[in-house]
């Protein structure tokens, strides 16, 4: 084999942030050993995103702690990288040992969100490898997608040879001892394929019959799942440098926007003591400064008292940072809030009214969000708010609700600390209806309609001093509506996309809107036919997936949406909504 | 406080002083190396270290001071637990204080990837590089301390501190002469100087000089 880590040393030179492309990481896993099958894991932006990925680095370890496997890494190589690349001739390759991709037996892209599709083609394209898996043959590895785009994975289907829907732990792993197996026996890919279908969790698009469910993995023993105790230790600042514990999958708010919390249902908690042993391990090996506590909504996991308890005298014996993201209001409590550096503190209101939160089913009160006074008596001086613009029932009336917050905010501070003013951010995204939540079926606002809303709500904001607003690109929340929600026939325009020089899309810098609609427009589809309302009694192209929650039961959701009626939380008992026949939801 | 010698061989030449000076702190940690912090609201681990070396120039002297109570033979033995081979560490050395080598450091010693008699210094070296978007266009001038040899190699010694000589942009000007195809990565880093009672000294000598080396 061409040994191309003396190809690529003279580009490291001339790239910008090197570091990004030498691999050599503490913790990274160079096997020299010959090994069964190799899987190289992909991550479809640069670097610093992907290397702060925590499913990137659970299955990195998974895979790599089986001895007859080897489990590489590949990230997508910035457009400056990339052209030195072509002109040079060096493929796409693996950090570990400079192998290109296309030679792994196995490729693996770990899909987060829709603006990362035409990643994947990009790095498909610097591999050199088919984009369409028809086009693909014995010679080239088996992709293989997963992450949480996988809920609805038609409009990438055409481009991968399996797809993982739900947890990747053991499932990949699973695809990967068959390929192995197939290698040595002989195996046709069709061959390997048809017998990866039988995997819990596999879907193999060129082989899906009508009618035909895919039933979501769910890793069956979270407790002791795989989990990454000497994580990759990137080699430039990545955005998340610090040790990751995952405090539960799943979420028992039921917010009806939610993607991810219906989708990574049943809700399964790990043990306080084990996420301690875990974090002070990882922090041992890694060296990190700081500790994350992840989940869809760390202030309710049900041991955040016993964990805090657990790593108290840690931290402040090695100094590290024990930092406490996506609190929600109503499980604030101040002396949480002690326990952290005394910065920033965020929330997610996501609507400006009770009558508005109550239609997403954000269970957060006005009473709950005077609750904040508490921070500033803490000695907090800084909030920051998260709210989502056009969500379904949406007047102005809720919008202004918003700026009466931060108004109420700054009156609570007042009273509080008697000085100077907080500051407040405001971030607003765009309600994105997405598959698998009650909200799937509900229209997109226009484009005009985003652009007014923001700017009314601008206007408002500017009023009130001290804070700050910031807001999505409206023309990348249609293109991610439209994608979430697409069929087949988009592949086709992902592919003109990027034929049309869509890359990067998710960098406001790089967003290419006139590539999308033109893409759209060349292959004959209707961008507003994605975006907007879809009939209930509609087909929908992810409704073969089993994802655990039934489909009566976001309807049912829906209705009570519209009738501003709330859920009570999973942990004040069970709401029916399916996904325990998958796994026993721990916190019932 | 221990100053330590390291090196930066192999990939780690391509990472920058900035996330060196990140991948410190956790270096100290992930090794076991007690370091103290300054007070404040921001507290830091109190490590000091020598100038940037650029992107992408390999070296075999860098060096960084630990605020520790730990003996020089323990914190060698502990960084070297904790780093890469390309990043480990040669000596280490106990000194009384804070020695500001970023502050003090002057002159450098570097290896290039050319035949030592390849370029007739006499006759000046012109610099050229892109600083800020801007095309700069300047002389080494006196920077250029001394031209010697290493093996069969050419050896500058170049400013370096306060007032500075990058070793990328010397090579970049050398290849453009020599019409060579080397590439910066071969440049090592050899020797790093401070100027002591009107001399260069070198670190290790400048360090030893207050306190025994113990390696």
């Amino acid at each position: 084999m061409e040994n191309f880590s003396d190809k690529l040393l003279p580009l490291l030179s001339q790239a910008e942030k090197p570091s990004r492309y030498t691999g050599g990481e503490w913790n990274a896993v160079k096997k020299t050993h010959p090994v069964r099958a190799r899987f190289c894991l992909c991550f479809p932006d640069i670097y610093e995103i992907g290397m702060s990925n925590l499913g990137m680095q659970i299955l990195y370890s998974e895979i790599n702690s089986y001895d007859d496997f080897a489990c590489e890494r590949c990230y997508a190589p910035a457009e400056d990288m990339a052209a030195l690349m072509r002109s040079h001739g060096v493929p796409l390759l693996s950090l570990e040992s400079a192998t290109p991709v296309r030679d792994f037996d196995v490729v693996g892209f770990s899909v987060q969100f829709e603006l990362l599709y035409t990643g994947v083609l990009y790095m498909l394209d610097l591999a050199g490898i088919p984009f369409r898996a028809e086009d693909r043959g014995e010679e080239y590895p088996i992709l293989l997608a997963g992450g949480p785009c996988a809920v609805n994975p038609e409009p990438f289907a055409d481009f991968f040879d399996c797809i993982v829907i739900g947890e990747g732990e053991g499932v990949d792993s699973a695809v990967l001892s068959l390929v192995a197996e197939g290698r040595e026996k002989g195996w046709s890919k069709r061959e390997i394929l048809r017998r990866a279908k039988e995997i819990t969790g596999v879907y193999v698009p060129s082989m899906s019959e009508k009618g035909e469910k895919v039933v979501k993995a769910v890793y069956p023993d979270f407790e002791n799942a795989p989990y990454p105790l000497r994580p990759v230790v990137a080699n430039t600042e990545a955005v998340h440098d610090r040790a990751v514990i995952e405090l539960y999958r799943g979420c028992a708010s039921g917010c009806r926007f939610c993607q991810a919390g219906f989708y990574y249902r049943p809700i399964r908690e790990r043990s306080p003591e084990k996420c301690a042993a875990q974090a002070k391990e990882i922090v041992k090996n890694a060296g990190y400064g700081e500790i994350a506590m992840c989940s869809l909504s760390t202030g309710d996991y049900s041991g955040l008292y016993p964990l805090m308890d657990g790593l108290r005298d840690f931290v402040h014996e090695n100094k590290v940072n024990l930092s406490l993201p996506s609190l929600r209001l109503s499980s604030f409590s101040g002396d949480i809030a002690q326990e952290s550096r005394r910065s920033s503190l965020t929330f997610a209101p996501e609507a400006g009214t009770q009558r508005l939160r109550d239609v997403i089913n954000k269970n957060v009160t006005d009473a709950e969000i005077d609750n904040i006074a508490r921070a500033f008596e803490a000695g907090y001086d800084s909030v920051k708010l998260y709210f989502m613009l056009g969500l379904p029932t949406e007047t102005d009336e809720d919008i202004a609700g918003i700026a009466a917050i931060c108004a109420r905010l700054r009156e609570l501070y007042f009273k509080a600390r008697g000085r100077r003013g907080p500051n407040i951010s405001v971030s607003c995204a765009v309600f994105i209806p997405k598959p698998c939540t009650p909200f799937q079926w509900e229209a997109q606002i226009s484009f005009e309609e985003m652009l007014r809303k923001q700017n009314y709500l601008r206007g408002l904001l500017r009023r009130i001093k001290g804070v700050t607003f910031s807001w999505h690109g409206a023309e990348s929340s249609v293109l991610e509506a439209a994608l979430a929600r697409g069929d087949r026939r988009l592949s086709r325009v992902i592919e003109r996309a990027y034929a049309l020089g869509a890359k990067f899309d998710s960098w406001s810098e790089k967003f290419d809107w006139d590539a999308w609609r033109q893409a759209f427009a060349d292959c004959g589809a209707d961008m507003d036919r994605y975006t907007g309302a879809i009939d209930t009694s509609a087909e929908l192209p992810w409704d073969f997936i089993d994802t655990g929650v039934s489909k009566r039961y976001l309807l049912a959701q829906r209705e009570l949406a519209y009738k501003g009626v709330t859920t009570h939380s999973c942990r004040e008992g069970c709401n029916g909504c399916g996904a325990n026949k998958l796994g026993r939801c721990t916190i019932i | 406080m221990i100053v330590l010698r390291y090196s930066r061989l192999g990939t780690r030449r391509f990472v920058s002083h900035i996330d060196v000076l990140r991948d410190f702190a956790r270096i100290m940690r992930r090794a076991d190396i007690p370091v103290n912090y300054s007070g404040g609201f921001n507290p830091h681990a109190l490590l000091f270290f020598s100038p940037p070396t650029p992107v992408g120039v390999g070296s075999e002297a860098e060096y960084a001071a630990i605020d520790t109570a730990l003996s020089a033979e323990e914190t060698l033995a502990r960084f070297n637990s904790a780093v890469g081979a390309d990043g480990r560490a040669s000596a280490a050395y106990e000194v009384s204080r804070n020695p500001n080598l970023a502050g003090r450091i002057s002159a450098a010693d570097y290896v290039f990837p050319f035949p030592a008699e390849a370029y007739d210094f006499s006759r000046g070296l012109e610099l050229e590089y892109v600083k800020k978007g801007e095309r700069v266009k300047e002389s080494a001038g006196d920077r250029i301390l001394a031209v010697g040899e290493r093996g069969e190699l050419l050896a500058l010694t170049l400013a370096s501190g306060n007032v500075t000589l990058r070793a990328d942009r010397v090579f970049d000007a050398l290849r453009r002469e020599l019409g060579s195809a080397a590439d910066v990565s071969d440049v090592l880093k050899t020797e790093q100087y401070v100027m002591a009672d009107g001399a260069l000294t070198s670190v290790p000598d400048y360090l030893s000089s207050s306190c025994r080396e113990k390696k």
